[in-house]
């Protein structure tokens, strides 16, 4: 294996693909390539190609979520977010583009299973053990996306900047078909280089986890109160974050057996985070 | 590859695969089996080291990204004339069982009383909440801990 060290991010972006992979913070990448889930022939280092830090509502995607977690000027819900998240030493690493795009925690996928993820005709975790996994869009795959940032941006209304075009950050999310299973629409050697992360009027974050802390999301709920009304995303919930347009669709989830208990937490969490982040203030 | 590394003080330089972790670095290559290699995921801590000033899992650092930076490990936190006041601490209450984890809690603890020398107990369950005691010795390496913050 080798070590690229592009000087920008447009050398950094041609230089993928092919057997090239991205490293920015290698929190999630560096056990996937020595369990042989990911394999590359080059690593793409990225620390001196995507911006760092933040300006008023823009966020350089290669910013730590050690970094984003104390700082005022974040807006509160994903603040939360990051301080949930992992533990410290992943998040001092950890990078908020490299969270967005992190794999699933579905065990079947990390022990490399023939699942529908990974090209295979299955989804092993419905017939076996799911108590981790999915409440919604699971009619091919029912892995639960694990990132808390996600959701909290998701609720936020962010916009990402890559190397290509800007876009909604609910449009760089996508349920795995059966001719593409990617739960991300980037292109190849597309970079997520910052974030636009609009201030709300109040915003919050609530996670339910097996333990207290350095626990993945049972569920995870966002909600961000706007002057046109408050809105609400799921962490854990779905094989990608999950956008809910009101507290009721809720009732819309497709369980599996073993996840039904995922509806009541999620229940649970939105009442009290809408109550957190409170009415619009033009309501 | 050729990694130069700044480890407790002293300039390094060792040779390394493209994938190689700075765990292994420290460890295999430069004579430094302070920090422990266990679950290799990032889940335990007991590789906890210092980057540039901030605490990180050195087996999910790869040595290259580590590359032209700062390191301290639990080897450069005492000195020749005695220990770290937080391995006092840690050997004063018996917070050490097996003592696979000590050095990471040691260094997660210098960690935490650098920038809050007075932490709540909640500061604390945060600050050490990256890492795993598998003997379940928490009771006393809180004793460690809060004896390290009052000395």
């Amino acid at each position: 294996m080798e070590l690229l060290r592009p000087e920008s991010a447009e050398a950094a972006s041609a230089a993928l693909g092919n057997g090239s992979v991205a490293l920015a913070g290698g929190t999630e990448l560096v056990p996937l390539l020595r369990d042989g889930i990911v394999r590359a022939e080059k690593l793409v280092e990225l620390r001196d190609v995507v911006p760092r830090g933040f300006d008023g509502t823009r966020i350089g995607a290669g910013t730590t979520l050690a970094e984003l977690e104390v700082d005022p000027q974040i807006p509160q819900a994903l603040r939360e977010a990051c301080s949930l998240a992992a533990s410290p030493q992943l998040r001092s690493m950890s990078t908020l583009g490299g969270n967005l795009l992190q794999a699933t925690r579905c065990w079947y996928w990390r022990l490399n299973f023939p699942c529908y993820l990974h090209g295979g005709d299955v989804c092993h975790a419905k017939a076996g053990q799911h108590r981790e996994h999915a409440i919604f869009g699971s009619d091919r795959c029912a892995s639960a996306h694990p990132s808390d940032p996600a959701a909290a941006l998701l609720a936020l209304g962010a916009r990402l900047h890559t190397t290509a075009r800007e876009l909604p950050l609910s449009e760089l999310y996508r349920l795995p078909t059966d001719d593409n299973r990617d739960v991300t629409a980037l292109e190849p050697g597309e970079l997520i280089l910052e974030l636009d992360v609009p201030q709300p009027e109040a915003s919050v974050y609530l996670k339910a986890m097996e333990r207290r802390k350095w626990s993945f999301a049972l569920v995870g709920v966002a909600a961000a109160r706007f002057a046109d009304g408050v809105r609400l995303a799921l962490a854990g919930v779905a094989p990608v974050p999950w956008a809910l347009s009101s507290p009721d669709a809720l009732e819309q989830a497709t369980p599996l057996p073993g996840t039904a208990y995922k509806v009541d937490i999620a229940r649970a969490l939105i009442r009290r985070a809408v109550e957190a982040v409170g009415a619009p203030r033009s309501a | 590859m050729r990694v130069e590394l700044t480890v407790n003080g002293e300039r390094r330089e060792a040779d390394a695969w493209a994938g190689e972790s700075l765990l292994y670095v420290l460890r295999e290559r430069l004579g430094l089996p302070g920090s422990k290699n266990a679950c290799e995921q990032g889940e335990c801590g007991s590789c906890s080291v210092l980057l540039d000033g901030r605490l990180v899992c050195a087996c999910l650092v790869l040595a290259a990204q580590a590359d032209g930076h700062e390191l301290v490990t639990v080897e450069g936190l005492g000195e020749e004339a005695g220990l770290h006041p937080v391995q006092e601490a840690f050997a004063e209450t018996g917070a050490v069982q097996c003592g696979f984890c000590t050095p990471g809690f040691v260094v997660a603890t210098a960690d935490l009383l650098a920038r809050n020398p007075r932490p709540s107990d909640d500061e604390i369950r945060e600050a050490l909440s990256g890492n795993l005691c598998r003997c379940t010795g928490y009771a006393k390496i809180f004793d460690a801990v809060r004896l390290a913050a009052g000395s």
